[in-house]
């Protein structure tokens, strides 16, 4: 069994993956647009779904958000898990109530939970892979989120690549220094389980450290003048100044918004299986 | 913005300036503590008018009958502190491991007493303003302060972001003008748009100092930055605040142990011991008095030692001065023609062979200076190609054996973007039983990388690593653990158990290995760490929880050892354990490799130099050879020690490595070179005695 080198599904293919969904380095239609009307936006296509129990307005709402999950650009690691998610869902659910005596019929029933699931799960994908921390945060703050929140938010994306760094580093050193299982075991058991418990408590060194280390940042963020700016509105107004809505924002958000009535219109007219 | 010509220290009329008529202080005598020598290196200007001009020529930073106790201790972290900073000045405060350095410069921007609250006694006035007074919010605007864990001191994603943060709170409306400036003063401009966690030590210190900047403070307290740089950027970071101390006027305070830096940039010193300055005096007397220095922890550099060696009446600051002083006090028959130039040309030519005679064990190596042949093959090395169990194939023939190899390993990781940036490019490798290797070469070059291929963390994308006759592709990394160890530039990602007995134990243990808890017991003992083996390597000091890295590694018994960084963040101290330790490693580890910045290590511990650039081994060296070509130290940024520099420029060959070396060349008076001596056998010897630093992490 000769070991080589994976581009994907490995744990430097993961970590790049978080980085690109976070900072939305890869652009999309949504990332050119000004934060307050991305959150909007994300407001209407979260809340639509659960006006409705019919299949079909969900059926459409659940297209609205594959268009839009193309449009703003999802990687492949947030897709991934979600189809898994939904997938799984599905699935399960279907096999519990085959076990005690459903039928197709079930199925049909359980896709309106997942097609209201699967479209408010899109539209977050969409609006969050768009937003990187800084207009994320300003976007908070215009909404009058608390001070620490919007901080906070910004301030946990920076912290996300050097923490994924540190922790990939010390379950390397884990897997160095702890003796490999003799014997795989049953289906590997034996080994998943070792995996297990080191990913597990690789979190200890790190949150020690992670304590130490923010000793000198909350030190700093007073030298800074944080909690100044926090009780004067000065710093505030200057910080989202820059905000604009622009023809594009409005266009979006107008589209999306008819496209919106569209399905409640149009939706309970789709026929639909069963 | 102030534009104050730096102020010049004429010591001579110090007594007759003390007649000052500042508004808060009428009384600026100082009583200089423990020592004769005066406190204040500049003159008062007499009789402070309310002229702008006057005032800016009034004392930045007074501090006065200052006493400071954190709550919950027993006893004065600051003493009875009399100090008065010029403005303009670029101070070096120093002293050794809790001689309360950092506590004194946070009582500058407030944090003591208003975030550190605890029994303050005394004042201090930042610019006129009574700290006691004041706050952190308002003296930060006029003190900014960069800290030795820098990277921990940005908390916003992006450049542009984190340098507007400040004027932001702040509310000052050109924080866009301010940010500019600030990016322009250290000519970084072109991070801006980078986020945080791509930026390099270096960068990171550079975007911690413009955020800092960007409040367009009078002063600057910068903490340590060698700690956590190497020298070569170090160096970087000073020439920009000796640009911004000269050309904006502003005072500049660092934080330093690290002598070196200090001769050549600041312009006075403040000798910390035991939470009081000893004394604060201009560069030149400081260094004169290097004897005090060097009793309170801070070894003279180089230059200010082999000077004074040779009864000098000022010590030089830098190498140029130095040369100058000692090239009339060499012994005879070193001295070559008036060109200093004429060895460093001679050797850096392609091609030349090495001089014969040191003591390097390196077979097979590539002086080329450019791409290492694809011919380096050694006799043995097909034998270990194929071997399932090579550790002893190769014994009979001359050459030792063949510990690890890499033959045309390519390897290159995938960006955030999507392409692939090739980080090793074809490199052909030997590393034989019985060598020190150095791995040096600028950050990017691919030395952590070739670690990594080296413990099997990961598998080359193209070509094959052998270690200890084991094709890593075709075992674990856990596996190859047995064979090698890596040891990681930092100690607390290492720290995986609760208390470092146990951390040396995991590997020992976990692998069943006979006597385990002997074999523990000995690293232990080895490493000094007897006594606080049972607490939380965290909690050590820098220099212990280095130890008890390497303890880690020896608990291993590799044949192979790779350590990243070994001496990094140290005091010369903790340095000099470290470096005495990896010295009695050659009983336990065939082969070590050390992936380093710092030269004096090279110099001092190392047989083999592979000099790295761009994924190729530029050269692969003695220690010696490398030091004599400085347009390959140039290259790769690396700053070989004081001492080799010197004797470069001397044109003495064979090069001297460490001032030891050059001083034997010298014509030295005897008194000094005794005292010199038994100072530098003090530093170096007491790994024997058991007298290690056990009192924690010092500092707060």
């Amino acid at each position: 069994m000769a070991r080589k080198t994976h581009d994907v599904l490995s744990v430097d293919w993961v970590r790049l993956e978080l980085l690109r969904t976070a900072y939305s380095t890869r652009g999309g239609l949504f990332s050119r647009m000004d934060p307050r009307m991305v959150l909007a936006w994300y407001l209407v296509m979260a809340i639509a779904p659960w006006f409705t129990h019919s299949t079909g307005v969900l059926l459409v709402l659940f297209v609205l958000g594959v268009a839009s999950v193309v449009l703003a650009r999802v990687g492949p690691l947030v897709l991934g898990l979600f189809l898994i998610g939904l997938l799984g869902n599905v699935v399960g659910l279907f096999a519990a109530s085959f076990l005690f005596g459903g039928d197709l019929g079930t199925l049909v029933a359980l896709g309106e939970l997942n097609l209201k699931l699967g479209a408010v799960s899109m539209a977050s994908m969409a609006a969050f892979v768009s937003l990187d921390p800084e207009k994320l945060s300003d976007a908070l703050l215009w909404f009058r989120a608390p001070e620490l929140l919007a901080f906070g938010v910004s301030y946990g994306y920076r912290m996300l690549p050097i923490l994924v760094d540190e922790y990939v580093t010390v379950f390397e050193g884990q897997r160095l220094r702890h003796a490999p299982v003799e014997k795989p075991g049953f289906l590997g058991l034996r080994v998943v389980w070792q995996w297990c418990v080191l990913a597990v408590t690789a979190f200890y060194p790190i949150m020690l450290n992670t304590a130490k280390n923010v000793r000198t940042t909350v030190e700093a963020l007073e030298t800074r003048g944080f909690t100044y700016g926090a009780k004067n509105e000065a710093g505030r107004t200057l910080r989202l100044a820059y905000l604009r809505v622009t023809p594009l924002d409005v266009t979006v958000v107008a589209v999306t918004g008819l496209l919106v009535v569209a399905a409640f219109v149009v939706g309970p007219g789709i026929p639909i299986i069963g | 913005m102030p534009t104050v010509p730096p102020t010049t220290h004429p010591t001579a009329q110090q007594k007759a300036a003390r007649q000052q008529a500042a508004p808060q202080d009428s009384a600026p005598e100082h009583a200089a503590s423990q020592d004769s020598a005066p406190l204040d290196p500049a003159p008062q200007e007499a009789a402070v008018q309310d002229t702008p001009a006057a005032q800016a020529a009034a004392p930045v930073i007074r501090v006065k009958d200052l006493s400071f106790r954190y709550p919950g201790t027993d006893r004065d972290t600051l003493r009875n502190v009399d100090l008065t900073i010029e403005r303009g000045d670029f101070v070096a405060v120093v002293g050794g491991n809790g001689s309360a350095k950092t506590t004194l410069c946070k009582t500058f921007n407030g944090l003591v007493p208003h975030y550190w609250s605890g029994d303050f006694a005394g004042s201090v006035h930042v610019g006129g303003i009574d700290t006691w007074e004041s706050s952190v919010a308002e003296l930060s605007a006029r003190v900014g302060y960069v800290y030795q864990d820098f990277q921990n001191q940005l908390v916003r994603p992006t450049v542009r972001d984190e340098v507007a943060f400040g004027p932001l709170n702040f509310g000052h409306a050109d924080y866009r003008e301010r940010t500019d400036e600030a990016l322009a003063q250290l000519g970084i401009e072109h991070l801006r748009d980078q986020f945080v966690w791509q930026l390099s030590g270096g960068q990171a210190h550079l975007v911690a100092l413009a955020a800092v900047l960007a409040l367009r403070p009078e002063v600057i307290v910068v903490d340590e930055p060698v700690a956590e740089l190497d020298p070569a950027r170090a160096g970087e970071i000073y020439r920009r605040l000796r640009d911004l101390n000269e050309r904006e006027g502003l005072t500049v305070i660092t934080i330093e142990h690290h002598a070196d830096f200090i001769a050549q940039f600041a312009k006075s010193v403040v000798l910390m011991a035991d939470g009081a300055p000893v004394w604060h005096l201009p560069i030149q007397e400081a260094m004169d008095r290097h004897a005090d220095l060097s009793s309170h922890g801070v070894p003279a550099p180089d230059a200010v030692a082999l000077t004074a060696a040779v009864g000098a009446p000022h010590v030089a600051l830098d190498v140029d001065s130095a040369v100058r002083i000692l090239r009339p006090a060499l012994r005879e028959q070193q001295v070559p023609g008036p060109d200093p130039a004429t060895p460093a040309s001679g050797a850096g030519d392609d091609g030349q062979v090495p001089r014969a005679g040191s003591v390097t064990t390196v077979v097979g190596t590539d002086l080329d200076g450019q791409v290492p042949g694809p011919d380096l093959a050694t006799p043995a090395s097909g034998a270990v190609d194929t071997g399932p169990e090579a550790g002893e194939t190769a014994a009979d023939t001359a050459p030792p054996a063949v510990v690890a190899s890499l033959r045309g390993v390519h390897h290159g990781y995938r960006t955030v973007a999507g392409g692939l940036s090739t980080v090793l490019d074809g490199l052909d490798l030997d590393l034989r039983a019985g060598e020190k290797v150095a791995l040096v070469g600028t950050n990017g070059a691919g030395k952590t990388t070739l670690m990594k291929l080296l413990t099997g963390l990961i598998v080359p994308r193209a070509g094959t690593v052998t270690v200890d006759g084991i094709d890593t592709r075709s075992r674990s990394a856990a596996r190859l653990a047995d064979h090698v160890s890596y040891i990681y530039q930092h100690p607390q990602q290492m720290f995986l158990k609760d208390s470092v007995r146990e951390d040396i134990a995991l590997f020992p243990r976990g692998r069943r290995v006979e006597d385990a808890e002997a074999i523990v017991d000995r690293v232990v003992a080895e490493a000094g760490l007897s006594a606080p083996a049972e607490r939380d390597g965290r909690s050590l000091s820098g220099g212990q929880q280095r130890r008890a890295t390497l303890g880690i590694g020896l608990a291993m018994r590799p044949r192979l050892l790779l350590l990243d960084e070994p001496t990094s963040s140290l005091d010369i101290r903790s340095r000099d354990d470290v470096t005495a330790m990896l010295e009695s490693l050659s009983g336990t580890v065939q082969c070590a490799v050390v992936a380093t910045h710092d030269m004096e290590l090279v110099a001092t511990w190392a047989t083999r130099v592979l000099v790295l650039d761009r994924g190729r081994v530029l050269a692969d060296v003695t220690p010696q050879e490398l030091f004599s070509r400085p347009e390959l130290t140039t290259q790769t940024r690396l700053v070989p020690p004081q001492a080799a520099r010197i004797g470069l420029e001397l044109g003495l060959d064979p090069l001297p490595l460490t001032a030891e070396d050059l001083r034997a060349r010298l014509r030295t008076i005897d008194g000094t070179v005794e005292s010199a001596r038994a100072d530098h056998l003090s530093r170096t010897d007491r790994l024997g005695a058991t007298g290690f630093d056990t009192t924690g992490t010092g500092e707060r």
